[in-house]
């Protein structure tokens, strides 16, 4: 008897669960606007909300990458109301985007160091240490981030490398249990990806709620990716 | 003097000396010079100072004490400069003002098949030649640079001196130009990264 109550409560557990996961991640929704992705995407809300947003520059050419996005798109993105969030994980990325600061002046930044999950050279034991304290420290930073984002217009902008998987799962994972949010994740895979998707790409495939595709060939890998053309 | 100038990257993190080698090859010094080049300016990649030094002591070039551009201009401290014919060459370890010398100077850029690379040149609207870094990792950037010059926006060669001279013959020639690489600016991705961040 007593057993069959506890039975039922797990599979309550587990369906609430389930249920949840469904509704976050994004394999379950079909992309019914690739084909109308060249019609115009109409706006929902029509007045601009300052934005908080929340960037990795992933080093070398994702750091690139990202900062050509942002000045591109800079209107959007580096609105002068905005908040912006930038995780790093070298000193190279954080004067390339001081540099490409110095023209917005008076922007409300935030920086965050993430060290490097894994780096070059180093044993299975240090690899293990090295991930745990990435892990530890690095949640503590979303949290921080998720926690001012909440309630308010908000994005996730990733583009590689194995950081952002980090980040990404944090950012769902925060999503899981709180209830009333939305992750926002944007993942634009890099430009120098034609044919085949980078091993982030394929992680955040399973977590990215836009997943963005800068080659349209990409499309036969993932089917339910967003193509706008070259974007940095 | 009106000057022409030719601007070499090899990229800033990794090293590329068959490019290096290539660039200073006596046959391609003579063809820059023909096709009225005066200036050549190369940011050769950390650690390579040496084998660039090297390579231009085979020309048996004029050392110069002054380029014609300062050390500012050029984004670093540590530069050497050369003279052969009508032809000053300007070498660099790594330039922190890489995209305002391409703006300001060049008017013919060689890089690496790096999308970086491309993208500083062509976001500003320059000519550009790829030259591809085959030994790099699954040779990611022979992709790149054939699907770049099957649209048309640069010329693609391997770093071999013939094929670089075709390259630069092709860039001379008055017919031919460049397809502009499109505009980066999309509303409707605009318009998906605003409504994904209001819902």
């Amino acid at each position: 008897m007593d057993s069959a109550y506890l039975y039922s409560v797990i599979a309550v557990v587990l369906t609430v669960c389930n249920v949840r996961l469904i509704s976050i991640l994004p394999f379950t929704r079909t992309n019914n606007d690739y084909r109308s992705n060249k019609r115009s995407t109409q706006l929902t809300s029509h007045e601009p909300k300052p934005l908080h947003l929340l960037v990795f520059l992933g080093s070398g050419g994702h750091t690139g990458e990202m900062l050509r996005l942002l000045q591109n798109y800079e209107a959007l993105l580096l609105n002068k109301d905005n908040h912006l969030y930038v995780g790093y994980s070298d000193n190279e990325s954080l004067d390339k985007l001081k540099k490409l600061m110095r023209q917005f002046p008076t922007f409300s930044i935030k920086c965050y160091h993430f060290k490097k999950a894994r780096e070059v050279n180093s044993n299975v034991l240090q690899s293990i240490v090295s991930i745990l304290q990435t892990l530890i420290t690095s949640f503590r930073y979303i949290l921080e981030i998720k926690l001012s984002m909440l309630g308010k217009p908000h994005l996730v902008l990733l583009n590689g490398p194995g950081t952002c998987c980090i980040i990404a799962v944090w950012v769902k994972l925060i999503d899981f249990f709180w209830l009333f949010t939305s992750s926002n994740i944007v993942y634009v895979e890099s430009l120098a990806r034609i044919n085949t998707l980078s091993l982030t790409g394929k992680i955040l495939n399973w977590l990215a709620d836009e997943f963005i595709i800068q080659w349209e060939q990409l499309h036969e890998v993932v089917p339910r990716a967003k193509y706008f053309g070259i974007l940095v | 003097m009106n000057s022409k100038t030719v601007l070499v990257t090899c990229g800033a993190t990794i090293p590329f000396p068959k490019l290096i080698s290539c660039i200073l090859s006596p046959e391609f010094i003579r063809s820059l010079i023909d096709n009225g080049f005066n200036r050549l300016i190369v940011q050769f990649g950390r650690g390579y100072g040496l084998l660039f030094g090297k390579q231009l002591g085979l020309l048996k070039p004029s050392e110069e004490k002054l380029s014609s551009l300062t050390s500012c201009q050029l984004g670093s401290d540590q530069v050497c400069c050369f003279k052969i014919d009508n032809l000053e060459i300007v070498g660099m370890e790594y330039s922190t003002r890489i995209q305002e010398l391409i703006k300001d100077s060049a008017d013919l850029v060689i890089s690496h098949a790096g999308t970086g690379s491309i993208l500083d040149s062509l976001r500003l609207h320059k000519p550009l030649i790829v030259v591809i870094n085959e030994d790099l990792m699954d040779n990611h950037q022979q992709q790149i640079a054939d699907k770049f010059e099957e649209l048309g926006y640069v010329w693609s060669c391997k770093p071999q001196t013939s094929r670089l001279i075709d390259c630069l013959d092709k860039s001379q020639r008055k017919n031919t130009e460049l397809v502009p690489l499109p505009n980066a600016h999309n509303k409707n991705f605009e318009n998906t990264l605003i409504n994904l961040a209001n819902s």
